[in-house]
């Protein structure tokens, strides 16, 4: 890997960190819609504190995947024709420009679940088992949502009904990392192994960063 | 003066069409019932089949989608989109009748198990391919945004079909859901192998249909932007005296 790719990476990532610290779309917006979710899940299910306990962890992903996509999304709707027109006119490498996005995606999202995780251990009561495996599976889900987001924006960038395309596209496939994420929280609480789960969400961020490196151009050259 | 020529259309695929299915109809009336489900086995005749056929077609997606980005050819184009729209009709047909099935068998329309979430998971992945589809009006950006994710949809079957089958391996199986073991006599299985040809027939003909319906289709979008596209000069008004009226 060239230092001009990881520079340009790096500047993609800069430039979409800086648009969100200026537009404050994600933590004034998506994130309060997140715990708002959470808020109302106990008021339709239950506010018996053993179900909650029971239900919170289930809960908290959910709420992550379906709400984490709007992350993803809300650059692709930013981003006008013209100025992915711009940036391929830079010259710059569709696989270091498809690696900024994603990991000022990833940089997002792991804000979005850190503050809805502590959220969701203070209003559901969550078991605390096994907490110093909570960042490793944070992270390794914040990479493959971030990947899959970014693939899926990528794929509907011009077309029209962006915003309700990609949530079709990436609810679906988001399915291994909902089950590896909650099975890995699973198996913490009755202190089960959880290095399949670890290596399934390694494996699926793995996949996702080969296909969205080897699709950026194709996808940059339809505009 | 010329009149324009018709377009050519192939008749044979309704025909086989209907002929397949009424193959099918009364092969699954001819099969004796089942000694413990009765009439209800018959819906196995469909299910099978369909549910086979949705992973066919799936798969002629991705090939087809792979030969698109590498050959830039708009007839692999259509021939993925026609194999996906099929797969998505036979993937919701297989749910449907699967549960069905269930309700009457099991006492209830839907099971967690591994196969039937990963059916539904994939009805609705290519239910967004065709959504993606509809998006935009460029045929090439169409064609290469839908292969990229006719093969990437492809590429995470097995993650998804791992992962579900992981996660129900977690959990016990269902003691009094669980379907008996299927031991089937000759009659049946003659029959079923009968179903699985004619809806293969099904299917060919439905893309031969679809794939001629795909190009008549990519000529009217074409059409219709060449017609909204302005010409040299249309920006340019006639002058006109001046003066009141």
């Amino acid at each position: 890997m060239s230092p001009t790719f990881l520079s340009q990476a790096m500047t993609v990532a800069r430039r979409d960190v800086l648009r969100e610290r200026r537009s404050g779309e994600v933590l004034w917006v998506t994130l309060p819609f997140g715990a708002v979710a959470l808020l109302l899940i106990p008021i339709a299910i239950s506010t018996d504190t053993l179900t909650l306990r029971r239900v919170g962890v289930g809960m908290f992903w959910v709420v992550v995947m379906l709400f984490g996509v709007l992350i993803a999304v809300r650059r692709t709707t930013a981003d006008s024709t013209a100025q992915r027109d711009m940036v391929a006119l830079t010259g710059m490498d569709p696989a270091a420009v498809f690696t900024g996005t994603a990991l000022a995606n990833f940089l997002l999202l792991l804000v979005f679940e850190t503050v809805l995780g502590v959220l969701t251990v203070v209003l559901y009561d969550i078991d605390l088992s096994g907490a110093q495996w909570f960042p490793l599976i944070l992270v390794l889900v914040a990479v493959g949502l971030a990947l899959l987001g970014t693939i899926a924006a990528g794929i509907v960038a011009t077309g029209r009904s962006t915003a309700a395309l990609v949530p079709l596209i990436v609810a679906p496939m988001s399915v291994p990392l909902l089950i590896a994420a909650t099975q890995s929280f699973e198996g913490l609480r009755l202190g089960k192994s959880i290095l399949t789960w670890i290596l399934m969400l390694a494996v699926i961020a793995l996949v996702l960063a080969v296909a969205g490196v080897l699709s950026a151009r194709p996808l940059q050259e339809t505009g | 003066m010329t009149t324009a020529k018709p377009h050519s259309s192939s008749v044979w695929p309704w025909y086989a069409m209907a002929i397949a299915g009424i193959v099918t109809l009364v092969a699954s009336f001819v099969a004796p019932p089942d000694a413990l489900q009765g009439e209800l086995s018959r819906i196995l005749y469909v299910h099978v089949p369909a549910a086979w056929l949705a992973y066919v077609s799936f798969g002629v997606t991705m090939i087809a989608s792979a030969a698109y980005l590498w050959k830039k050819d708009l007839k692999w184009d259509r021939i993925a989109a026609a194999s996906a729209e099929i797969g998505v009709l036979f993937t919701g047909m297989t749910l449907v009748i699967g549960m069905i099935w269930a309700k009457s068998t099991w006492g209830v329309w839907w099971t967690w198990d591994a196969r039937l979430t990963l059916t539904a998971i994939m009805f609705f992945v290519y239910l967004g391919y065709l959504a993606l589809r509809r998006s935009t009006d460029d045929l090439e950006a169409r064609a290469k945004r839908a292969a990229i994710l006719g093969v990437l949809a492809v590429v995470q079957i097995p993650l998804v079909h791992f992962s579900v089958v992981l996660w129900r391996g977690l959990h016990q199986t269902p003691s009094l859901l669980k379907p008996a073991s299927v031991d089937m006599d000759t009659p049946m299985v003659i029959t079923l192998l009968v179903a699985v040809v004619m809806f293969s027939v099904m299917y060919v003909a439905m893309m031969v249909k679809l794939v001629e319906l795909g190009k008549l289709e990519e000529q009217v979008i074409l059409s219709e932007l060449s017609s909204r596209t302005p010409v040299a000069g249309s920006a340019v008004t006639a002058p006109s005296l001046g003066g009141d009226a």
